[in-house]
């Protein structure tokens, strides 16, 4: 899309394609998405770490909604076992790495997204690329999708320093959690080492636990609707109005189907978010 | 007497009883749970300061971290 090659162009001056137009009229029909909306989708650049039950989803989600760039982080290869609830994956996968293979998948379910894989655990350099986007003016995302505490952490970490939103869902067994922060529109709500600091004692995961695919489907259902909405929400400079998804944090309980939502709080004595220590050459 | 509700549960405390008191009254490790108050989550930063009031709602829960 003409909008994707000129970084400071502002979206509301250009139109959607016929061919586009079509592609997601569904979505333009909303009048909280319009042509307006889905040209701010095409600008935007999200970032998914985790392609596994979560991250495979969403990024077929976010892909195929008409976002304009990916950027998909994961070391894992496919294995048999992903395969009841990883959809986007086949047998004929096995050992190949995740971010790879659904990068080559969207490629065809997806043609207008731009996707760039890295094969590699999650550092804070990789967030380089979408740092550039959002100086140029465009909506930046990042999806945490990951399998565990640690990398939660370091994901969280990153996005306070670099001053990034971040929407996370995580599922276990029969529960799941979801939630929103930006350190620049609402910074009162805090960040995820304000409810759960790092030494925080976690037995929970999806391969000591198991848990059921469509569980893992409606958390990360959930985290793609947020996003859009996020992305939606802010303009093209990314100042980002204060919108109503921030700040919360969800959990859902697969056996009852019941949500239950809390306000989030900052801890004023966080190690992470509580005294700002960003790095001068992330923001 | 003061009645609270943990994860809907009722329970009365004879004290006032601060929300670290609670949790560690019902076998629970502070560095293992989260805890939402009234529709607040709370950082444990303040789970020793805060007492709890009469019909208070405590959520215990701990970290997911799969996906
Ligand atoms: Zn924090």
């Amino acid at each position: 899309m003409q909008v994707m090659n000129k970084p400071d162009a502002i979206t509301e001056c250009n139109t959607l394609n016929d061919k586009d137009f079509m592609r997601y009229s569904r979505q333009v029909l909303l009048p909280e998405v319009g042509e307006a909306g889905q040209l701010r989708l095409a600008d935007a650049h999200v970032v998914i770490i985790g392609i596994g039950g979560l991250g495979q989803l969403a990024a077929q989600y976010l892909a195929c909604a008409g976002v304009g760039e990916l950027t998909l982080i994961d070391m894992d290869k496919v294995e048999v076992s992903n395969l009841p609830r990883q959809l986007l994956f086949s047998d004929a996968d096995i050992g190949l790495n995740k971010a790879l293979v659904a990068k080559e998948r969207l490629k065809f379910l997806a043609p207008n997204c731009t996707i760039t894989a890295y094969e590699t655990s999650f550092n804070i350099k990789q967030l380089y690329g979408v740092l550039q986007k959002k100086r140029q003016g465009k909506c930046t995302l990042v999806l945490d999708c990951t399998d565990n505490f640690e990398t939660r952490q370091l994901i969280n970490r990153s996005c306070v320093e670099a001053y990034l939103p971040l929407v996370s869902a995580s599922i276990a067994a029969f529960s799941g959690q979801l939630f929103a922060v930006d350190q620049i529109s609402f910074p009162s709500s805090g960040c995820y080492h304000c409810i759960f600091p790092a030494h925080t004692r976690v037995s929970h995961s999806c391969s000591t636990q198991g848990v059921l695919g469509p569980s893992v489907g409606v958390m990360a259902s959930m985290q793609s609707l947020v996003a859009m909405q996020l992305l939606l929400g802010m303009d093209s400079r990314c100042d980002g109005a204060l919108h109503p998804l921030l700040g919360h944090f969800w959990r859902f309980d697969a056996k009852s189907l019941s949500w239950t939502s809390a306000k989030l709080t900052r801890d004023p004595y966080c190690d992470v978010c509580g005294v700002r220590k960003a790095i001068p050459y992330l923001t | 007497m003061i009645l609270i509700h943990i994860n809907n549960v009722a329970q009365s405390l004879t004290e006032p009883t601060s929300l670290a008191a609670v949790i560690l009254a019902q076998d629970i490790a502070l560095d293992s749970v989260a805890i939402v108050l009234n529709a607040e989550l709370i950082p444990r930063n303040r789970w020793q300061s805060i007492l709890c009031q009469h019909e208070d709602k405590l959520e215990l829960f701990s970290a997911v971290a799969g996906g």
